[in-house]
């Protein structure tokens, strides 16, 4: 009897836990329905698609992000690591004439040995995530000026283009992509042993030396995974532009840290979720789609996305508080 | 057990969130409201157009298409889009802001029936295409691009033109607007670059050495500008170009390379040619700091600094862009459309010398 009810209770607990961890759901939710009010033409499966295809490239760059937030870091070099990649690709592709396939391999690999190194040296030498990924982007852009001149490389062959505007059963790729790619990170973060000493570094990074987690190999782990996302996301980049250049990605680190604290990521470490972080890629990419749909003007726009992002994550917060 | 419900129901709801995204667009547009419809209808238009589009892809043709009528996707109404290169760059902060006071005043006076606002390219070409996609779902039949990129930015005038709309392409070329855009208004940078060269000669008339700040390399701006400097200054042997370093657009790099002449050849250094006025003003002020104001530094734009600085007379000329008056003809052309009128799809903006006597015009 008494069992009956305790298990009774903790079910109830972890509904409402449940409802605290994606209350930004309801948000994203609200948010579709007020736009979709105002602008017709917002709510048809063109611009969902649209959308959809959009926010792969932040996506991608927002779940590694994502991950190195919740180690208690941050990845800057996302943005430069996109124009090193998109670089290696005009390069590979257009001045040697490689094979698509064989330089899309290079080009990610760059990017991942890139990420390893900022692991190496954020872990190894015990430095702060912030001034490692600084100092390397500026690194990173550097190079992909030099290999590229400066210049912009145009990229022609329709293989590579298809990457971005072809279809896989009726979605575009980067649709896909972003679904795989989802798929695979709920897995890594929330199913493995990765995952949970990815936590365990973020929450208490004491008590996880203490219980035989090793931090080197769980932060460089996570960084080397930015790198290699954000060169998936270079390649979508470049393969929707046609063009390979060194001046592309500036920014992008913000709308991504966006994503991932709307997606309830803290900046203390040890707490995310992806579905949650899916969400808010898609807050961001709503935000801009929607307000251009109903004609807000470009120069609020800006104003309204940082409104929107603090009224999200205080909504989340209350909501958790309550929970709690 | 609850654990295992709860991971399962997180994954279900990631996948219903990426799904659902695609498949309930189309459920929800079955209660068919009447603003509904004509957008399904757009976009069923769209795909056939598409088909279409790809036969008819010289100018002509599509101008002939265009002067049918200006509301192209049939649902009877005009909008136009506006895709901005930027809102922060003083040289596109004025074309924005006339672009928005015309396409306003066209939309209360009934012109038009509605435009998108001025839309935020942010320089980017990846950001651009987003607001293409943009214009094509709110139905725009006409939108005007300023492009970031020639090569990047391409995309977007080929999503707009496969759709259907009639695309104008204003201020720099994409490297398929010839062939798919409806008009290009813009300015022949060979002729600025020829400007400041003849300003150089007639101020100078002994000669001497002179350096060339470049904008950023490949761009088609450094490299038109730079083909008009050299048409003229090759054809007065008395000046000697003895740099011509890297300078970026950027002033303080061209106050660098300034001063670093200024020590290398004393008085022989008589002119130093900017792409930009951003870099000539810098350049003049770096040497009229180090005693040199003799030395005549000259650029194109036509910035608000500079022109300030003409106006004090420590700056001798700077040979102005006029981007309103691009943005103008882009916006005729779409009046042009709308009244079935012929349009000239090439209108060239001749650029302005601006000295003392006539700066008061164009500052602010």
């Amino acid at each position: 009897m008494l069992g009956k009810i305790k298990a009774k209770s903790a079910h109830n607990d972890s509904l409402r836990m449940l409802m605290g961890k994606y209350g930004i759901g309801i948000v994203l939710l609200i948010m579709m329905v007020v736009i979709g009010i105002m602008e017709p033409a917002f709510a048809t499966s063109n611009n969902f698609i649209n959308v959809a295809t959009q926010v792969a490239i932040n996506g991608m760059i927002s779940y590694g992000m994502c991950l190195a937030i919740t180690t208690g870091g941050i990845d800057l070099a996302v943005g430069a690591q996109l124009a090193l990649t998109s670089c290696v690709l005009g390069v590979t592709i257009t001045n040697s004439g490689m094979n698509v396939w064989v330089s899309c391999f290079i080009a990610l690999l760059v990017a991942t040995l890139f990420g390893l190194l900022n692991g190496v040296l954020i872990a190894k030498f015990n430095m702060f995530p912030f001034v490692v990924t600084l100092s390397t982007q500026l690194i990173i852009r550097g190079l992909s000026q030099v290999i590229s001149g400066g210049k912009a490389i145009s990229l022609t062959s329709d293989v590579f283009k298809n990457i971005y505007s072809g279809k896989f059963l009726g979605m575009p790729i980067p649709i896909v992509i972003l679904i795989i790619i989802t798929i695979i990170m709920y897995l890594l973060l929330h199913w493995t042993k990765f995952g949970r000493y990815v936590f365990a570094v973020g929450g208490n990074v004491n008590a996880a030396i203490a219980s035989g987690v090793s931090e080197f190999w769980t932060k460089v782990g996570v960084y080397t995974v930015s790198g290699f996302l954000a060169g998936v996301a270079a390649i979508i980049f470049t393969a929707k532009t046609g063009s390979a250049q060194s001046n592309i990605g500036i920014g992008y680190e913000t709308d991504a840290v966006a994503a991932c604290v709307l997606g309830g990521t803290s900046f203390a470490g040890g707490i995310a979720t992806i579905p949650g972080v899916l969400m808010g890629i898609f807050i961001i990419g709503f935000i801009y789609n929607g307000m251009n749909l109903i004609g807000v003007s470009s120069y609020y726009q800006s104003i309204v996305k940082g409104c929107v992002i603090i009224g999200a994550v205080l909504l989340d917060m209350v909501m958790n508080k309550r929970n709690r | 057990m609850i654990i295992m419900m709860k991971k399962v129901l997180a994954i279900a709801l990631a996948m219903t969130m990426t799904f659902g995204l695609v498949a309930c667009g189309n459920s929800k547009t079955e209660p068919a409201t009447p603003a509904e419809t004509t957008t399904e209808e757009t976009t069923t238009e769209e795909a056939t157009t598409e088909e279409t589009t790809t036969e008819e892809t010289t100018a002509e043709e599509a101008t002939q298409q265009a002067a049918a009528g200006a509301d192209v996707n049939g649902d009877g109404k005009v909008i136009v889009g506006y895709i901005s290169k930027n809102l922060t760059d003083p040289f596109h902060a004025p074309i924005n802001e006339y672009a928005e006071k015309t396409l306003n005043q066209m939309k209360s006076d009934g012109t038009i029936d509605d435009w998108t606002g001025i839309l935020d390219g942010e320089t980017d070409p990846n950001k651009q295409i987003d607001r293409a996609d943009e214009c094509i779902t709110k139905g725009c039949d006409a939108v005007i691009i300023l492009p970031a990129e020639s090569e990047a930015s391409d995309p977007a005038v080929t999503k707009l033109a496969d759709a259907g709309i009639n695309v104008i392409v204003v201020n720099s070329k994409t490297v398929s607007t010839d062939e798919r855009a409806i008009a290009y208004c813009g300015s022949n940078d060979v002729e600025a670059g020829k400007m400041l060269g003849e300003w150089v000669v007639k101020n100078v008339p002994d000669g001497g050495k002179y350096i060339h700040c470049t904008g950023i390399l490949g761009n088609s701006a450094q490299i038109d500008r730079g083909q008009g400097i050299a048409e003229v200054m090759s054809a007065h042997p008395e000046f000697e170009l003895v740099g011509e370093p890297d300078t970026q657009w950027s002033g303080d790099k061209a106050a660098n390379a300034t001063t670093d002449a200024i020590a290398q050849y004393g008085d022989e250094l008589v002119a130093v040619i900017c792409d930009n006025d951003d870099m000539s003003s810098a350049a003049q002020r770096a040497a009229n700091d180090a005693g040199r104001s003799d030395i005549v530094c000259v650029g194109v734009d036509g910035n608000q600094n500079p022109l300030q600085m003409v106006k004090d007379g420590d700056l001798g000329a700077t040979v102005l862009q006029d981007g309103v008056g691009q943005v103008a003809a882009g916006i005729d052309v779409i009046t042009a459309l709308i009244n079935g009128e012929e349009f000239d799809s090439a209108p060239v903006i001749p650029f302005v010398l601006v000295t003392k006597d006539n700066v008061d015009e164009y500052l602010n």
